[in-house]
């Protein structure tokens, strides 16, 4: 039967993208980049799209809701998964909203106007069958695939306004994003990096090989030598696996190191970060410093409790400047790019 | 073809190599041994849960998870549970890349009838994994697995096995006692020269063929944990069939290496520096197995990932290792303090202090509790003011008020311990009598790690005891043997782990007789009376006699002023039938190679002693 192959063709594409994920962090730091997770999601969900029965966008938004739901247990400290499921649903939020004719300024502002005058929640708002909101929403997710294969180039373009020329510029770790900025930068201008190699995987290593091969000034340094190095610094810009709701960071451990340094010397610090890495979790640690996803050690010590975070928080009141896919903005202006790209109902999935 | 997802597709007989076969495992989910007795009495060994998870599904995880895609489980003991729990588990449903079929048969009696079994029904194409079903591991197994294929493609089938071990200093938790080996090996082509089990020996012997074998790099190691997880060639199982004799893996890698000339066969291994694997094979293992789990030394195996797919057994990790599953409620004033695992909808009271501990799904705890290293396991009611130390309880029980459990105790299915009770270390109770007829027909189990059977104190009673388990309390104690006052590891077998070595060292017998004979010097010949179905276990064939009495010899070495005693002694072991009169005779008569032992002979008690003997000899076979 054509039908149930299809579906547990698709559970089984659910099944293996799930272990993947689960089995992601195995490898000495992650295996793929965020961005391809994000790619892969999106384009898993597009499938579910296609392929499950739903007959109303209620139920799609269900079904989406839940197979989003096994994906960010499957593992948590990957967000990019949950970020991508919120904006599907979004997408087919605006795609049910401008099928009904209703304009979308109505149902985004909540204003106290709106709630003392409306009547009852909008929930039984998604049970209308509409005849080509599966093709809409279809070519709407396609839309956002073209968008995030578009974001690295995006970023890289604005490198030469922020970089000059004879500049000291620092960095922790690997991340892709900030190679593409830098190197698109040193098309033009000359200028001297330095990057923190990040231990214990010393992920800075082959950041600096990578960068020396487009004949930039690279300079590795250990951790411990970030915060006497930073009075030479001009400007530090550095990734993150994640951008939380209030601004704040979760990056690479060392981050929080290199970010405390740089206030210490008045050096602004710029996160290069795709929208798709924003995500709606504040952090419920502030005062905590670290958030744990160990990893495993090389020997095994009998007695001893050896503790290895990952991951990083850095308060937003270190950062001076996020630059995203669509422009450059200040951590204070996050929540409100966030509710343009998330349903706040979709804030929990 | 088309519409069957999920099974690997079968490679055509066209196709070149066993490349392209896919990677298939044996797991072994019965450890032909009695070891958890009698947790395991209710449940088998691979369904116990180790931070709860059942066992079996961190093998099959681990097997899963470094490709192979078929798996073969042969179960025994309580085969329907094992198999009703795969069933239901994600390793069965039509997405799994392993497909599992479970083989259950009630004639297996060790490692060697499963494998057997597995030649007999030709199930393994290729290369296959043998693991046990207790193994917990996160090793990456791919390159040990090249080395291996490369070297049977190389040197024409001759390597018939690879096995796996970990580095690990000596003395390490997680290293298991009782499986402490020592290997010789070839440094180069890392080849098995000489395998032996350590068993706290203090000198070794090394054949000297084996620095023979035409290589100049010879490594002798005693930093080796085995993993209990091998590389195997089809061969392994024609072997098995062939030679009725291999039981366990251990007849199996002396058998090869001693028949190496004859049958040309060879064992190597792969020592991985990175990665965790240990088998959980008696509770102590437990203890450490499921503390590096919490610790995470098996990332990414860990209690938050919930690799097992199991329905609302999500939890949330925390700083210190704090893992809590959905559910739980604390009361006022507890601490979690390090290293933690709660369960579901598990209660706890207040003013608590918990630590290395793991606590099951639906557990009430009251207020005041002490869990230090306690495993509890699921629906276990325990009331205000108790103390666990480094304890086992099992589902269903119930501890009430002012309880304190000692270091090393059991509790097993639905006991109840009463109130107000402070039970000893090494304290077994379980709602099974031990004179309970075992259903199971009486053949010995055969596996590595099978000692002599420890015995059980043959009490008549069918009531519980309110000295052991409390006024309210419901249970019966499984005593260890009945040496009560010996803390000489060797002596004491309990479940623990710290069992005395096999029978067939002679080393052992040594040192058995020598404490006990040196404890019955201070003490009495009753205790000597005691210990004698000891010494009649230990003491069967006449050598052992003559070690028996070498050693003796040696201990009245020692204390001059003591060998009146020795008359006694002997007199009262040859009356309780432990020595025999040629036993005696004959080390009398063996020549003595120190001044100090010919000053025994001559001592007059034991000339005397040795006259008498002669003489009832005489008479005995004047008689006949």
């Amino acid at each position: 039967m054509p039908g149930a192959d299809k579906e547990t063709d698709l559970s089984e594409r659910i099944e293996s993208f799930l272990s993947e994920l689960k089995r992601c962090g195995s490898g000495a730091g992650s295996l793929r980049g965020s961005a391809e997770t994000a790619r892969e999601t999106t384009a898993l969900l597009r499938r579910i799209t296609a392929q499950a029965r739903w007959s109303n966008a209620g139920d799609l938004m269900e079904i989406i809701r839940k197979e989003g739901r096994r994906m960010t247990a499957a593992q948590p400290s990957v967000t990019t998964v949950g970020n991508m499921v919120r904006r599907v649903l979004k997408i087919i939020r605006e795609e049910y909203a401008r099928s009904r004719g209703s304009t979308e300024e109505a149902d985004q502002q909540e204003s106290l106007h709106k709630l003392l005058t409306s009547g009852g929640s909008s929930e039984d708002n998604f049970r209308q069958h509409f005849a080509h909101l599966k093709a809409n929403v279809i070519e709407a997710i396609n839309e956002l695939l073209t968008e995030l294969e578009g974001t690295t180039d995006n970023i890289s373009m604005q490198a030469l306004e922020h970089i000059h020329s004879n500049e000291v510029i620092m960095t922790i770790g690997r991340s892709r994003t900030v190679e593409a900025f830098l190197k698109d930068a040193a098309r033009k201008r000359k200028f001297h990096v330095m990057v923190a190699e990040c231990a214990p995987f010393c992920q800075g290593h082959e950041m600096a090989t990578s960068l020396s091969k487009e004949d930039i000034e690279t300079t590795v340094i250990p951790d411990a030598a970030i915060f006497a190095v930073m009075s030479r610094v001009n400007k530090v810009i550095i990734g993150t696996q994640t951008v939380l709701a209030n601004g704040g960071l979760r990056a690479v451990n060392g981050t929080h190191t290199l970010a405390l340094a740089a206030k210490h010397h008045s050096t602004p610090l710029i996160v290069c970060a795709p929208m798709f890495k924003l995500s709606p979790q504040v952090s419920d640690t502030p005062v905590q410093s670290h958030l744990h996803d160990l990893v495993k050690l090389t020997s095994i010590l009998s007695k001893v409790n050896a503790h290895c975070p990952v991951f990083d928080y850095v308060p937003p009141e270190l950062i001076t400047l996020f630059i995203s896919n669509i422009g450059g903005n200040a951590p204070s202006y996050i929540y409100r790019l966030m509710s343009e790209l998330y349903h706040p109902e979709d804030h929990e999935l | 073809m088309a519409g069957k997802a999920g099974k690997p597709s079968r490679p055509r007989k066209a196709d070149k190599d066993e490349e392209e076969q896919p990677l298939q495992a044996v797991l072994v989910a019965d450890s032909f041994n009695r070891r958890f007795f009698p947790i395991t009495k209710d449940q088998p060994r691979a369904l116990l849960p180790l931070a709860n998870v059942s066992m079996i599904d961190y093998t099959l995880e681990f097997l899963t998870s470094t490709g192979v895609q078929e798996t073969f489980v042969f179960c025994c003991w309580m085969a329907s549970k094992i198999k009703e729990h795969l069933q239901k588990s994600k390793w069965c449903r039509p997405t799994s890349p392993n497909v599992v079929h479970v083989i259950t048969s009630d004639l297996y009696r060790s490692l060697g009838d499963v494998l057997r079994d597995v030649d007999a029904k030709t199930l393994v194409r290729s290369d296959f994994l043998l693991v046990y079903g207790d193994v917990v591991s996160n090793i990456d197994i791919s390159q040990a697995l090249q080395e291996h294929k490369q070297r049977r493609s190389m040197d024409k089938n001759v390597s018939v096995m690879t096995m796996i071990f970990k580095e690990s200093p000596p003395g390490h938790k997680t290293r298991c006692e009782d499986d402490d080996i020592i290997i010789a090996m070839d440094g180069k082509s890392k080849r098995i020269l000489h395998y032996q089990r350590a068993q706290a020996l203090k000198r070794l012997h090394f054949p000297m063929n084996i620095f023979h074998s035409g290589s100049d790099e010879f490594e002798i190691r005693f930093d080796l944990l085995d993993c209990h997880i091998s590389i195997c060639s089809p061969q392994v199982a024609e072997l098995f069939t062939d030679n009725f004799d291999y039981q366990t893996k251990n007849d199996f890698v002396r058998g090869l290496l001693v028949n190496e000339e004859i049958l040309g066969n060879q064992i190597h291994m792969h020592v991985t520096k990175d990665g965790y694997g240990a088998r959980v094979s008696n509770l102590l293992m437990y203890d450490t197995v499921s503390s590096d789990t919490i610790r995470r030394w098996v990332y990414p195996i860990t209690p938050e990932a919930n690799f097992a797919d199991l329905e609302g057994q999500s939890c949330t990790h925390s700083r210190h290792n704090v893992y809590r599953e959905t559910g739980v409620s604390l009361g006022h004033g507890s601490q979690m303090e390090e290293n933690v695992l709660i369960g579901r909808n598990t209660m706890i009271g207040a003013n608590c202090t918990i630590s290395n501990t793991v606590i099951g799904a639906n557990c009430v705890i009251g207020d005041n509790v002490t869990l230090d290293r306690a495993y509890i396991w699921n629906r276990v009611h325990i009331a205000d003011d108790v103390k666990v130390k480094q304890s086992v309880i099992c589902d269903n029980v119930e501890v009430k008020h002012g309880v304190v459990l000692n270091e090393q105790c059991v509790l097993a299915y639905n006991v109840v311990v009463g109130p107000d009770i402070t039970l000893p270390e090494g304290t077994v109770l379980s709602m099974h009598h031990p004179d309970e007829e075992d259903d199971e027909d009486d053949d010995e189990f055969l596996s590595d790690d099978n000692d002599v059977g420890y015995r059980k104190d043959k009490t008549k009673l069918k009531v519980f005891n309110p000295a052991e388990v409390g006024s309210e309390g419901k249970g019966y104690r499984w005593k260890t043997s009945s040496l009560e006052d010996t803390e000489e590891d060797e002596l004491a077998e309990c479940i623990w782990g710290e069992i005395p070595p096999e029978v067939s060292s002679n080393i052992c017998c040594f040192d058995v007789v020598l404490l006990g004979v040196e404890q019955s010097l201070y003490v009495s010949s009753q205790l000597l009376k005691k210990w004698a179905p000891v010494f009649k276990n230990y003491v069967k064939r006449p050598q052992d006699q003559l070690d028996c009495l070498a050693s003796m010899e040696e201990v009245f070495l020692e204390r001059e002023t003591h060998w009146a005693a020795l008359v006694k002694v002997l007199m009262s072991m040859y009356q309780l039938e432990i020595l025999e009169e040629e036993g005696i005779m004959h080390w009398f008569n063996q020549g003595s190679t120190t001044d100090k032992s010919q000053q025994l002979r001559r001592n007059q008690g034991l000339l005397k002693f040795i006259q008498w003997l002669q003489e009832a000899e005489e008479s005995s076979e004047e008689d006949e």
